[in-house]
């Protein structure tokens, strides 16, 4: 009796044991039901692609590519790429196509042409809803037709109607993009990835939607709606899509080196000119061509300067190098101001990394230079009187300082602002550079660029965005403002590069100061405005209106690293004629007039100068769109522009129904409804975005789940695990007790 | 045996305390947001009436901009300015890079999924959202859009468009994930839907 009753309170016993792992089990499994999700959004599209729409609404299979040819040129700083591309629609209906192309941020769109047969059609500008309707217009009235239209500002998609059954159309599109640098290295990257079903990893499908009438772009989170298996190329087709690439580079400088990165190339090259080729030809369309090059580092700043004459007025493109070899010899002393946001906003993550980022510019500091700090919430608090030495007493006095800030109370800037661009030294020994870490949650941004371009006076203002959702508007401009750089850190991991990066340019500034002297009574609107310091690595690219033919002796000025430099350069009428300088000053007027827009205002009469800028100088933007309609109709009355035509023999591994949903009794066309979006067949895999692409796809969202639920459940499961101790350490206490009085029996 | 069952009661006891701070927490947020949007009531009444920024108590680092209701779901929040973690805190924060609720251009609301805007996740389209703005005039705006869309891309440009409202809340409903996914609720207003 004893015995049985001890074996069953030992099941018993096991049993309880069991009881809180189970739970525990139960809960966790829960918890960590996540979807394993991955995404395609829009600005993904690392490559172009036709997407041959279906006939369910706003499902699209991707086109195979024939060929293609791409022809960039680069000018200075302008790379302008004609790409062709030879697409076939492989399918025995008539459909409409999608060509996704992203480019990068500052690419200019402004030439569409349409070749189908011996035709050739060139694309009109137009706002971009007359743009819409006139497309629509065409499409329904079977003419072939094509727009291109601005999704993004590094995204335009084209759309293509009316393509005949085995029709191989080709479009060209231009456009124009500044290219990129980095410290002293010039890069250009052409996305080369057009073709993806090549690709033989195991794809997941993506679904995107996409709204081509408001610009909206929806992520679809499953995955898996429309998996499909990746088709397999059409034997017709060759072993490989085919690329062919020029490039001519006219450098602006004297080249050091020009380096392929994934291609194999044939260059012929003279100091500041090459030009290059593929070697093999045509190669498979695996890989992004890359390119960079460096220039011969020089003692002297060097200039280029290139000129159009456009619609009866005279544009200027100016560009010039600063020499970085001597500003590294002689650093310059600095007086550094640290403002620190510790307002309520920046609770959570954003103060620890604000605060780690100071720590690391209080380290960069060298006795030499001179600093403070200040810290604000709804008060401000300015660490020492004056700035002082940067020695390492005051620097322990600032770290500690630091170190004890905690987030809380509101957020008044302006006063803080005021304290740092206050400059009662005056000590134009020392560049005087005020960096201001915040997340930037404020409501009075006019207030504060007031005070701004009122108060800066020598003082260089650089701002450090923290947080995932700082007011970026406020502190790019802020900085634009102040002559300084924006920085943005979003999270842990990136304190210490974006910081690197930052102090890099903090203590190298290689040209202040800069100003232009034009001409007696030429009449200029030049862009930037007003001219940004040059840091380490920076090229200063200018463009200007003028009158046509205006000449005569311009002088731009600046200081580096304390001596004063003057650069004159002869404007003349015959200066190099390059096409697409009068685009750029315009890509460039619309880009300052859209950050102007989101400061608030009338943004009505910014849009109407955007668009008037950009049908001028016949861009692609937000507003206006490309539009090229052949005017003989080419899809015959009757025959629909669906899928329900379209035969099921496909290639092999194009699983039809899949990719174009089972037939439905659908009305003749199919257009882009709101609620549309693509399935890719198969994705390449999707770039690294920089943090301005991010920018552009909307604004960030912040983060909208507490930590409540998760606390609670794990309130629950430590109940439940408390409880469970407790039952077993009762049924122990009892088990014993009833041990100890079988024994004594005994 | 002695010792492994006192070790064992003091881990049951240690769990018990475990348990109700981290329910309390959980608890706590919950309540400090109903809460915080009784506080704003007042706060709200006189911001209509002064047409001044008045904080609900004196170290908020926000004070209500709007509020808004969605009567068929039972949905009635007080916005705040700014969507700082502060603010979201206490309730639905109206992003400050986007125009003021009730004007023209996307207005970008958001709160959390398991608090204000709860309610989200009934919402259907056609469902008509009431918004009071700051200087009291009525809006109503018809849900015609529900979207997931990931926070880094949200598609949103605030200076576009007609009179309308953003409602951001996280995705999926009913998880305790901190993902990147965000529900957005959209609406114009009446006037321009005629």
């Amino acid at each position: 009796m004893a015995a049985l009753s001890h074996a069953t309170e030992h099941r018993f016993f096991r049993i309880a044991a069991l009881l809180p792992l189970a739970l525990v089990c139960l809960v966790l499994s829960l918890v960590g039901a996540r979807a394993d999700i991955s995404f395609v959004k829009p600005n993904d599209m690392g490559h172009g692609g036709l997407l041959l729409k279906g006939s369910e609404p706003g499902k699209y299979v991707e086109a195979p590519a024939l060929a293609t040819d791409v022809d960039i040129q680069v000018t200075g700083p302008i790379a302008r790429t004609r790409v062709t591309q030879r697409f076939e629609n492989p399918s025995d209906a008539w459909v409409e196509g999608v060509y996704v192309f992203p480019l990068p941020d500052n690419a200019a769109v402004d030439t569409l042409k349409m070749v189908i047969g011996d035709k050739v059609i060139e694309g009109e500008i137009k706002p971009k809803e007359e743009a819409r309707a006139i497309y629509e217009r065409a499409r329904d009235a079977g003419q072939r037709a094509s727009l291109v239209e601005q999704e993004r500002p590094n995204l335009f998609t084209n759309s293509v109607a009316n393509i005949g059954p085995g029709e191989t159309i080709i479009i060209q599109i231009e456009y124009q993009e500044t290219v990129r640098q980095s410290n002293s290295t010039f890069s250009l990257r052409f996305p080369m990835v057009v073709a993806p079903r090549y690709n033989p990893q195991p794809v997941i499908a993506h679904t995107v939607e996409f709204d081509n009438n408001n610009g909206w772009g929806v992520v679809d989170p499953v995955p898996d709606r429309d998996r499909i298996e990746p088709p397999v190329q059409h034997p017709d087709e060759g072993p490989t899509n085919p690329v062919t690439l020029t490039l001519s580079l006219d450098a602006g400088f004297e080249i050091d080196r020009i380096i392929s990165h994934h291609h194999d190339v044939r260059i012929e090259r003279s100091e500041r000119n090459a030009t290059l080729t593929l070697k093999e030809g045509d190669v498979p369309a695996d890989r992004d061509f890359e390119l960079t090059w460096t220039p011969v580092a020089g003692a002297e700043p060097t200039a280029a300067l290139f000129r159009e004459t456009w619609n009866g007025e005279d544009y200027l493109l100016l560009m010039v190098t600063p020499p970085y070899g001597e500003v590294i010899a002689t650093p310059p002393t600095r007086e550094v101001i640290f403002v620190i946001d510790n307002s309520g906003s920046m609770a959570g993550e954003s103060m620890p990394q604000a605060k780690e980022s100071l720590l690391k510019a209080l380290a960069r500091l060298k006795p030499s230079d001179t600093f403070n700090v200040i810290r604000f919430d709804n008060t401000h608090e300015v660490l020492f009187d004056t700035s002082v030495r940067a020695d390492r007493e005051n620097l322990s006095i600032a770290r500690r300082f630091v170190r004890a800030l905690e987030a809380d109370g509101g957020t008044e800037m302006l006063p803080a602002l005021q304290a740092a661009l206050q400059d009662p030294l005056n000590d134009t020994s020392r560049l005087r550079q005020v960096i201001f870490l915040t997340d930037g949650a404020i409501g009075n941004e006019q207030q504060l660029f007031e005070a701004i371009v009122n108060n800066a006076g020598r003082s260089r203002l650089f701002t450090v965005g923290i947080g995932s959702a700082p007011n970026s508007y406020f502190m790019t401009r802020a900085a634009e403002m102040g002559r300084g750089t924006f920085t943005h850190i979003g999270s842990e991991a990136q304190v210490a590069e974006r910081m690197k990066e930052l102090f890099l340019k903090l203590e190298n500034p290689a040209m202040t100061d800069l100003a232009l002297v034009w001409p007696d009574g030429v009449e200029v609107e030049a862009w930037p405005t007003p001219l940004p310091d040059l840091y380490r690595g920076e090229p200063i690219v200018l463009s200007a209106k003028i009158a046509e033919g205006a000449e005569g002796r311009l002088r731009l000025t600046g200081k580096s690293g304390g001596h004063v430099w003057a650069i004159d350069m002869q404007i003349s009428a015959d200066a190099p004629n390059r096409v697409g300088v009068s685009q750029l000053w315009a890509r460039r007027k619309i880009a300052s007039l859209e950050a102007a827009r989101t400061m608030g205002g009338n943004w009505e009469a910014f849009d109407k100068e955007i668009s008037q800028v950009a049908l001028t100088h016949h861009l692609v933007s937000r507003l206006t769109s490309l539009v090229a309609v052949d005017k003989t109709p080419a899809r015959p009355g009757g025959e629909d522009l669906t899928r329900t035509d379209v035969p099921l023999n496909l290639p092999a591994g194009w699983e039809f129904d899949k990719v174009f949903g089972e037939p439905v009794s659908a009305p003749n066309i199919q257009r882009a409804n709101a609620g549309a979006y693509r399935t890719m067949l198969a994705m390449a895999p999707a770039p690294m975005m920089d943090a301005n692409a991010q920018a552009t796809g909307g604004i960030a969202l912040p983060q909208t789940a507490s930590d409540a639920p998760t606390l609670i459940a794990q309130g629950i499961i430590s109940l439940a695990l408390a409880l469970s101790l407790l039952l077993v350490w009762m049924l122990w206490q009892h088990s014993g007790a009833a041990g100890l009085t079988i024994g004594r029996r005994r | 045996m002695r010792i492994t069952q006192r070790l064992l009661l003091a881990a049951a006891l240690g769990l018990l305390v475990l348990s109700g701070w981290q329910a309390g927490q959980g608890v706590y947020m919950n309540a400090k947001a109903e809460l915080a949007q009784v506080l704003l009531e007042d706060a709200w009444e006189v911001t209509k009436r002064t047409g001044t920024h008045v904080k609900a108590w004196d170290w908020a680092d926000t004070w209500p901009v709007a509020r808004i209701s969605a009567p068929r779901v039972k949905g009635d929040a007080i916005v705040l300015a700014g969507a700082s973690g502060e603010a979201l805190a206490f309730g639905p924060g109206h992003l400050a890079n986007t125009p003021l609720p009730g004007t023209i251009g996307i207005s970008v609301i958001a709160a959390h999924r398991d608090t204000h805007f709860e309610f989200l996740k009934d919402v259907e389209i056609g469902d008509a959202v009431h918004l009071e703005a700051i200087d009291g005039t009525l809006h109503t705006y018809i849900v015609d859009d529900l979207k997931v869309v990931h926070a880094d891309a949200s598609g949103i440009h605030p200076h576009q468009g007609g009179k309308r409202l953003a409602l951001v809340t996280c995705f999926p409903f009913g998880t305790t994930e901190q993902g990147p996914l965000r529900y957005v609720v959209f609406a114009s207003v009446e006037e321009d839907l005629i």
